[in-house]
């Protein structure tokens, strides 16, 4: 186990350290940085003492490293824009979406789960299509759209949801179902088809022929067995859902990173961008780690091969 | 299926042919999505014949015409008109051309980019699959939305510009589906007799391999392109796509935005089109997965 | 987690004596010497005074921390300040603060990014405790239109203490409203200041002013019906015809000093080759465009067609200049003549407004030009005008609510890295007015000018802006044409 933690662990850390290399590459293709911290009013040389004071005359990787090492620190440079620390611009905001992302994953998973269990206990009845049916219209449901005719139903016909803001709970009903639909389907038919398998499965005849209730064969024997795979699925998903959740904030105007780096991208902000396609990176990596850990502990076969 | 005895099964079996087209025409998903996917095309094709209007061409004077199921609305224009003035009906039409030629050309390059490290990857395997795992697992660790509206910011947004941007990002899928489809087939017994008898590698992986993936790599393509479509469709939303006058869905979302709360059909349209779209290729996707490999349904 | 234990917000109404408002931009900095945004300037006039005041009713200065003033030479002014004034942290008002502010935001070494509002300025010393001169680099005519605007003045020990990031976090001026709270970007609340002076802004008399940061207008107007919400400006005119139809609100519209305009390198500084360069083909430009249907059907309002280079209120703006009337024929045969019968194919850039570029890309189209739409952020299409890379872009300018010519014409016809026609005459007009304190002869030279831009038709004017206002029934405010919100002219009704 321990082998196969530090494998994972070192896999992690070159992972972490090309995507670095990657984002922070970004900055170099948008032309040139010291021009654009320089702003409206300045002149070339205000342009050059810009170019040495940030030390972008100097060679590629040694900027790079310098980055690189500041980032470790936890220190991403000053924002161009808010002339502020990047870190503190984002610590501020990840809380919302964090919690966003919390929500997202677990109404995800409180309505893909029950429905994927009740689908494959009645295979082909009309609640399998029913479920099968949701799933293929959250696939193909583009997320700004349906936030949109959320925001119309809920907010403007019938005055029940906040538009937007992210001041309190009833701000993150709406984008919590937006970004939760979107990662509801592959959790819904992976439930569905692990059950379908599980329900073949030696035991559960045995349970069943010991005369336990369906329900107590569902949930304590099936679904229990067939869980494992959903929640590593649940942990790679929530690390995509931090970094799509830019669509969902902008369209709800929540304050949080996602949003924050959509205006960043539009303010031509480099650093707090290349920090956030960092720290998106990061999570989900932490989550699949996590998860293959996860997966590892209580499936054996896995630390061997 | 279990109570028909092997004997019984094997007289009344029907050919591989006449079964894989019961299986087919059994399916409604792939049925809906065939048909549905089949209609979109031919409108793109014939769109210049069906819209009646230039999708272009504006009219300042008759903004925003409401679609013929509202009051108010023109017969010249079925589906009204944008904050131009332009016909939203000839603009959805062409828009179907745009999405199609997004979908598949981004579909496309990452199919070529995800095929290639993919096979390469479960064929020779060893070091080389090491690396092709590798830039996978940096590949998914990379946020895809807002990498992609990075590039794009900086690139300046244009037709290219996202095809190119979404077909560099979307191999993934392809990569991992071709990988572990190659590694179930590439120790089965005619491809070591092609080994055997000194096959060339090329010729082994195109003529041996390829062929027994394919169905797999068809599958993973329609889902890629109904994702390509999705994500062209939200750059766009976000100001960061192809640019006006392009009658793209996603900018036709995005402009009807501004008038959603007073005009909601302006958003409306475009995105029922959007979704019927990405619909009918998912369903054709899933139909495939299912129609070519039964056991896998789920 | 900490966003949920903010609580739910307070409702916004009369009852709870709190306007909520929204800003449509991430505000960078609240120290308006460090930002260049309009909601800066909103906030720029509500947490701060200028020494002078300019009354929107009747076009006059009048004394606001300065009580009365006077040229002693043509480079210096003489100011008498007011006594008893107090910073919302209660240090004292006096010379020292209008010596220390100014010296600070002259020097170019301090870094106040918007240096046109106080680059004139060489510097200020202080004569006794309430008088001090300012004296300007040359003769500086519009002096008096600068100190009533973008100029403030700052408590100098705190400003000395702090810094611009201090006071960017934590604002301290002596205006109308003390700032309570800042979230950087995202939230401002501020809050009626009882110890305001009798100045002539007058004191406020809304308790909070809650402010918001909602990028989208459709968001804020989701906002605004749902009660979240209940005054916003730059309504979008299709919007505001719906909201005004509803009756359920205030919609007011007014004029702005924006002037909308396409820049052409006529100067060559893109490309010898390129069309532009030919005057036909400028002409041609200016006449296949219907830009009375573009104001009357997209822009709609107080919106008018604009001729000369510069908006009509502004002093020295010439009217009487060459106009070019919707004909495409004309545009077509104008064509024809430059040598090209077929069109030709040009990048438009443009960084706002999108849906007016478009529909200038299909007049543009009607005479055979075609014209690829590069819609660019305003910093990334500014780099490229700097560096002259751009043959025609949609621009537009508001001259910082400056009503002077010299905010606008000079700002883009001396020479500078955002002149595309580089003309010499027009530079030596321009120099000269802008450095006479004699109106006469200022005025007789910006029309020179102004004639000259039009004659060789420079740009093409397009249209002046006009922002739509709306808010509660329960609110009462009178818009005015600089685009500044007033919050403290606001009141229950």
């Amino acid at each position: 186990m321990l082998v196969f933690a530090l494998k994972r662990l070192g896999l992690v850390v070159l992972v972490t350290l090309t995507v670095s290399l990657l984002s922070f590459s970004l900055l170099f293709m948008s032309g040139d940085p010291a021009s654009a911290i320089a702003g409206e009013n300045a002149s070339a040389s205000d342009i050059e003492a810009i170019r040495t004071l940030y030390g972008f005359d100097r060679p590629f990787l040694v900027q790079y490293g310098d980055w690189l090492s500041g980032a470790l620190r936890g220190d991403f440079g000053q924002s161009y824009y808010f002339k502020l620390p990047v870190s503190t611009l984002i610590a501020d905001r990840l809380s919302v979406t964090m919690l966003l992302g919390v929500c997202g994953i677990s109404f995800a998973l409180l309505t893909a789960v029950p429905l994927g269990v009740v689908a494959a206990m009645r295979p082909n009845s009309f609640i399998d299509r029913a479920a099968l049916f949701l799933s293929v219209m959250g696939q193909a449901m583009p997320s700004f759209w349906f936030g949109l005719v959320l925001i119309v139903i809920f907010s403007i016909q019938l005055n029940w949801l906040p538009p937007s803001g992210s001041s309190g709970w009833q701000n993150f009903i709406m984008p919590t179902v937006v970004l939760g639909y979107y990662a509801m389907p592959a959790i819904m038919r992976l439930t569905r088809a692990g059950m379908l398998e599980v329900l073949g499965a030696d035991y559960i005849r045995t349970a069943r022929a010991k005369g336990a209730s369906e329900m107590r064969v569902m949930f304590k024997h099936a679904l229990r067995n067939a869980i494992v795979p959903v929640v590593s699925l649940a942990a790679v998903q929530m690390g995509f859902m931090l970094g799509g959740s830019i669509v969902v904030e902008s369209i709800f105007a929540l304050h949080g990173a996602g949003y924050l780096a959509w205006e960043s991208i539009a303010r031509n902000d480099l650093p707090t961008v290349q920090a956030l396609i960092l720290i998106f990176s990061c999570f989900y990596i932490i989550f699949t780690f996590l998860s293959d850990l996860a997966n590892a502990w209580l499936d054996p076969r896995i630390r061997v091969g | 299926m279990g109570t028909v005895s092997p004997a019984a099964e094997e007289i009344r079996a029907p050919s591989p042919a006449a079964l894989l087209r019961r299986r087919i025409f059994g399916h409604y998903g792939l049925v809906f999505g065939i048909t549905v996917l089949f209609i979109i095309i031919l409108i793109a094709l014939f769109a210049p014949l069906l819209a009646g209007h230039d999708p272009y061409s504006q009219d300042l004077l008759a903004r925003m015409k409401p679609p013929f199921w509202m009051n108010g609305s023109d017969p010249d224009h079925i589906l009204g008109t944008d904050h131009l003035g332009r016909d939203y009906l000839a603009r959805l039409l062409y828009g179907a051309r745009i999405s199609l030629a997004i979908g598949f050309i981004a579909a496309l390059i990452s199919g070529l980019i995800g095929t290639a490290m993919g096979v390469a990857a479960g064929y020779f395997g060893g070091r080389v699959d090491l690396v092709v795992t590798f830039l996978i697992n940096v590949r998914l660790a990379m946020p895809v939305v807002l990498v992609a509206l990075a590039v794009v910011a900086i690139l300046g947004g244009s037709l290219h510009v996202v095809v190119t941007v979404l077909g560099l990002l979307l191999w993934d899928r392809f990569a991992v589906v071709m990988r572990s489809s190659v590694l179930q087939v590439r120790d089965l017994e005619y491809v070591n007799a092609a080994k055997a008898i000194g096959c060339s590698t090329r010729r082994i992986i195109l003529s041996e391999i390829m062929p027994n993936i394919v169905n797999n790599l068809i599958v993973v393509a329609t889902l890629e392109m109904a994702h390509a479509i999705l994500l062209e469709a939200a750059l766009s939303f976000l100001g960061l796509g192809v640019q006006p006058p392009t009658p793209s869905w996603g900018l036709m979302i995005s402009e009807g935005k501004q008038m959603m709360l007073f005009e909601p059909w302006l958003i409306a349209i475009p995105g029922i089109a959007l979704f019927i779209l990405v619909l009918a290729i998912n369903l054709l996707g899933d139909g495939l997965r299912d129609v070519t490999a039964p056991e896998n349904r789920g | 987690m900490a966003v949920m234990m903010t609580g739910g917000e307070a409702m916004a109404d009369k009852a709870s004596d709190t306007l909520k408002a929204a800003f449509t931009k991430e505000l960078e900095s609240v120290d308006s010497y460090f930002n260049s945004a309009r909601e800066g300037v909103i906030l720029q006039r509500t947490i701060w005074d200028g020494l002078i005041y300019l009354n929107q009713a009747t076009g006059k200065y009048e004394g606001n921390l300065a009580t009365s003033w006077k040229w002693v030479d043509d480079t210096t002014l003489e100011f008498k300040l007011r006594e008893g004034v107090t910073f919302h942290n209660g240090e004292e008002f006096d010379a020292d603060d209008v010596v220390f502010t100014v010296n600070f935001v002259a020097d170019p070494a301090n870094g106040v990014v918007t240096q046109r509002n106080v680059n004139w300025m060489k510097e200020a010393t202080k004569v006794d405790k309430y008088t001090v001169r300012i004296v300007t680099k040359g003769p500086f005519p519009a002096a008096l239109e600068y100190l009533a605007g973008p100029v403030s003045i700052y408590p100098n020990e705190y400003y000395a203490e702090v810094g611009p990031k201090g006071m960017g976090l934590k604002p301290v001026g002596t205006g109308p409203y003390q700032v309570e709270s800042v979230e950087p970007g995202k939230h401002f609340v501020l809050k009626k200041f009882d110890g305001y002076h009798d100045g002539p802004k007058g004191k406020a008399t809304i308790g909070t002013v809650d402010i918001r940061t909602i990028p989208d207008v459709n968001t804020q107007l989701a906002e605004l019906f749902s009660g979240g919400l209940d005054f916003i400006w730059g309504v979008p005119s299709d919007q505001a015809e719906k909201l005004a139809a509803t009756g359920r609100f205030n919609v007011v519209n007014e004029s702005t000093m924006r002037v909308g305009y396409l820049e052409l390198d006529a100067a060559g500084r893109s490309g010898t080759d390129n069309p532009v360069t030919k005057l036909a083909v400028r002409q041609a430009i200016n006449h296949a465009i219907d830009r009375q249907a573009i104001v009357d059907n997209l822009l709609k309002g107080k919106s008018k067609i604009v001729n000369a280079a510069c908006f009509s209120s502004q002093f020295g703006c010439e009217q009487d200049v060459a106009a070019y009337d919707y004909d495409p024929e004309k545009a077509k045969a104008l064509l024809a003549e430059a040598g090209y019968p077929d069109g030709f194919a040009i990048d438009l850039y443009a960084y706002r407004d999108r849906a007016y570029a478009e529909a200038m890309l299909a007049y543009l189209a009607e005479v055979g030009i075609t014209a690829n739409l590069k819609y660019l952020q305003y910093s990334a299409l500014r780099d490229l005008r700097r560096n002259g890379e751009t043959s025609m872009s949609f621009q537009s300018w508001g001259s910082y609510s400056v009503n002077d010519v010299s905010a606008i014409t000079s700002e883009f016809f001396k020479h500078g890295a955002e002149d595309f026609a580089r003309d010499d005459e027009v530079k030596a007009w321009l120099d000269t007015a802008d450095t006479s304190i004699d109106p006469a002869v200022r005025e007789e030279n910006y029309s020179k000018a102004l004639r000259k831009i039009a004659d060789q038709a420079y740009w093409v004017p397009l249209f002046s802006y006009n922002s739509n206002y709306v808010f509660s029934k329960e609110l009462e405010y009178t818009p005015t044409s600089d685009e500044v919100v007033r919050f403290f002219h606001a009141r229950w009704n």
